[in-house]
């Protein structure tokens, strides 16, 4: 597995709010020393709590730092040719701009307000499209996108209409065939099913799969929502107060869950058959303003020892696609 | 067609309706006060020492009634009314006496026109413009200079702040005349002596309204484009790669100006109850004066004149804002 090509990778990524709050700094931090290395033709699903800093994390993935969120620290690499790895935190706003829809594109969450208002769509893709292409290749792209409007099962007229007489599924729809549009080959999904009831999320997460399918390309997804994860991820990190504490694929997450953390995410999921009340994790998620120390999830953990107060755990490789920071399980890798 | 039952009918039946109630207030209020104009009149005649034999005062009595439209019920007098209402004859000015109010009206509303329709104009694109731009660079240090001057400028009461510049321009530096909409003496013409003249005395009243109107306007743009800027359809907009000029003018722009349509039909409207304050201040011969004078002599005749232009004004005004305004934004359509 591990001779797959990274398509987007991160060094020690430190990503933190920092609000000047009557004086004095308050610094939330919402990423932190995340190392990610994220596949070619893959879906990695982001999973972990409201507040964890799930959102955060794509932001800084999309490369879409403003402030009052700062890059602290460490690197964020794209794969934009075979063998050509650039550090995209030190391009220009102009060259940032060009990457996005063509390279990488974003899904947003709640697609209620995420389309202008008082134009048609046709209006909306014409924008999009001629940001990034001129001339000729432009109505090219428009004809493409005809295509893949009836491809992807949207009515045909959906680009002759504003986005208030389309409903929130469509409307859904519509931003991620909009993501697909150019091809890209890293597609983000911030929670593109939270807002929509059970029967359009289905419809929607096998749009993603087939786009995927389509593409050959990566998307990272974010949700809190385990059983969108289970339905549609290849691979799974679970985040946890800004830090990933676990990584395998799907069937190792669900299968064998090791931090104590996943295990209850886990195990609050509902099965058939099974009528015995479902556990919560108990305790709220700590504020990333108010870290506590050593492993952040220590006030929570039912198995808690001493050294877990004190210091952060490293990674143990548990296999080649497994990957958890507990004490529980090992000493970790603190290089 | 359902544009025509839908919208178009009902709005005008409500224009119709809003005009014939405040035309009957109009009616009723100087009926309702305990003041007899008639009396009134022969008091003033008395009170400047004119005597009259009883049967004369009889006869003069009689005409004033007439004049007044006082004969009668109210009933009588109320159709009696609505009869000269339709030959466009607002009865004559008691205070200039057999001057027609009509012919008042029509002198004084060029003034008023010229005057208020360029600085109204002027204000707004100007204010709207700046406003825009310094919302959008908010956090630019020239846009923070100009939020201040307009929060100073801004809360100052008008009469203060038009005095003031009459007081320095036209009393202490002596650059502009003191009062008046044109010289003493001079002959309204077509000439280019005459144009300038009054252009010469226009320009202290158009400055004072410009630069308390384009304050009121930058601020609230600036405000408006601010809330904009954080829509979730501009930020999508920046994801998803969009150009800087496309984002500002028709993901910013074009929604953040909306609300100032209506705030400028609807100032547009007031335009025929005179610039009230600038015209006493500046001595200015325009609908604002001549309502002040009428209202200072007890003239009725006038005061209605006056007010009924102002509520046809500013219903037509708000007719106008609801016919074009599924034009500018197309949620209100077909609702």
């Amino acid at each position: 597995m591990n001779n797959k090509l990274t398509v987007l990778r991160t060094e020690q990524l430190k990503a933190f709010y920092v609000l000047d709050v009557q004086g004095t700094q308050k610094v939330a931090k919402a990423v932190n020393e995340v190392d990610l290395a994220i596949y070619e033709n893959e879906i990695y699903g982001i999973a972990g709590e409201s507040g964890c800093g799930k959102t955060t994390l794509l932001k800084a993935l999309f490369n879409d730092i403003i402030l009052p969120l700062r890059l602290i620290g460490g690197k964020i690499f794209y794969r934009i040719g075979w063998d050509e790895e650039i550090d995209v935190t030190t391009l220009s706003p102009e060259e940032k701009r060009k990457l996005r829809l063509e390279y990488i594109s974003y899904i947003p969450q709640g697609s209620m307000s995420v389309l202008n208002p008082v134009l048609k769509l046709r209006e909306t893709y014409e924008d999009f499209i001629a940001s990034h292409v001129s001339g000729q290749s432009r109505e090219e792209i428009f004809e493409l996108a005809y295509k893949q409007i009836l491809e992807l099962g949207l009515p045909k007229n959906v680009l002759d209409v504003y986005p208030h007489q389309l409903s929130g599924g469509m409307r859904q729809r519509v931003t991620i065939a909009l993501a697909a549009l150019m091809k890209p080959r890293i597609m983000i999904g911030d929670e593109p099913t939270t807002a929509l009831d059970v029967v359009v999320q289905r419809g929607v997460i096998q749009m993603l799969k087939d786009i995927q399918k389509n593409l050959k390309n990566t998307i990272i997804l974010v949700t809190h929502d385990m059983g969108v994860h289970a339905n549609v991820a290849d691979r799974i990190g679970i985040m946890y107060a800004g830090k990933i504490v676990e990584e395998a694929t799907t069937e190792l997450i669900f299968g064998q869950p090791r931090h104590p953390y996943t295990q209850f995410l886990i195990n609050s999921l509902p099965k058939f058959g099974d009528k015995n009340v479902r556990s919560s994790v108990p305790g709220s998620p700590p504020s990333l303003a108010n870290l506590p120390s050593g492993c952040p999830f220590h006030p929570r953990c039912p198995h808690v020892k001493e050294i877990c107060r004190e210091q952060m755990p490293g990674f143990t490789q548990l296999d080649e696609n497994h990957k958890v920071a507990c004490w529980l399980v090992g000493e970790g890798n603190h290089g | 067609m359902t544009f025509l039952k839908r919208y178009l009918i009902p709005r005008l039946f409500q224009y119709f309706l809003v005009i014939w109630l405040g035309i009957t207030v109009v009616f009723l209020i100087p009926r309702l006060t305990p003041n007899d104009p008639v009396m009134r009149m022969i008091g003033e005649m008395r009170g400047r020492g004119s005597t009259l034999e009883p049967g004369a005062m009889d006869g003069i009595i009689r005409d004033l009634t007439q004049m007044y439209g006082l004969e009668g019920s109210w009933l009588d007098q109320y159709w009696a009314f609505w009869v000269r209402l339709a030959h466009g004859d607002f009865g004559v000015s008691f205070f200039q006496f057999p001057t027609p109010v009509n012919k008042l009206i029509a002198t004084a509303i060029p003034w008023t026109l010229a005057l208020l329709l360029t600085t109204t104009a002027i204000s707004w694109i100007v204010g709207n413009i700046i406003g825009g731009l310094a919302g959008y660079y908010s956090r630019k240090g020239w846009s923070r200079t100009l939020d201040a001057i307009a929060m100073v400028i801004r809360p100052l009461p008008y009469y203060i702040f038009a005095f003031s510049l009459l007081l320095l321009f036209a009393y202490v530096v002596r650059w502009f005349p003191i009062t008046g909409g044109a010289s003493l003496g001079a002959i309204p013409s077509l000439s280019w002596a005459y144009i300038k003249d009054v252009l010469w005395h226009s320009i202290l009243p158009a400055l004072s309204l410009i630069i308390l109107g384009g304050a009121v306007n930058f601020q609230t743009m600036k405000l408006f484009v601010q809330n904009t800027n954080s829509e979730s359809f501009v930020q999508y907009a920046k994801m998803g790669g969009v150009t800087e000029d496309r984002i500002v003018s028709k993901y910013v722009i074009r929604n953040a100006i909306l609300p100032q349509i209506t705030g400028l039909a609807l100032s547009l409207g007031q335009i025929f109850s005179g610039a009230l304050i600038t015209e006493i201040v500046f001595s200015y011969p325009g609908l604002g004066m001549l309502l002040y004078r009428a209202i200072i002599n007890g003239d009725y005749n006038l005061i209605m004149g006056i007010t009924l232009l102002s509520i046809v004004g500013i219903t037509t005004a708000i007719l106008v804002v609801d016919l074009t305004y599924p034009f500018f934004d197309p949620r209100v359509r077909y609702n």
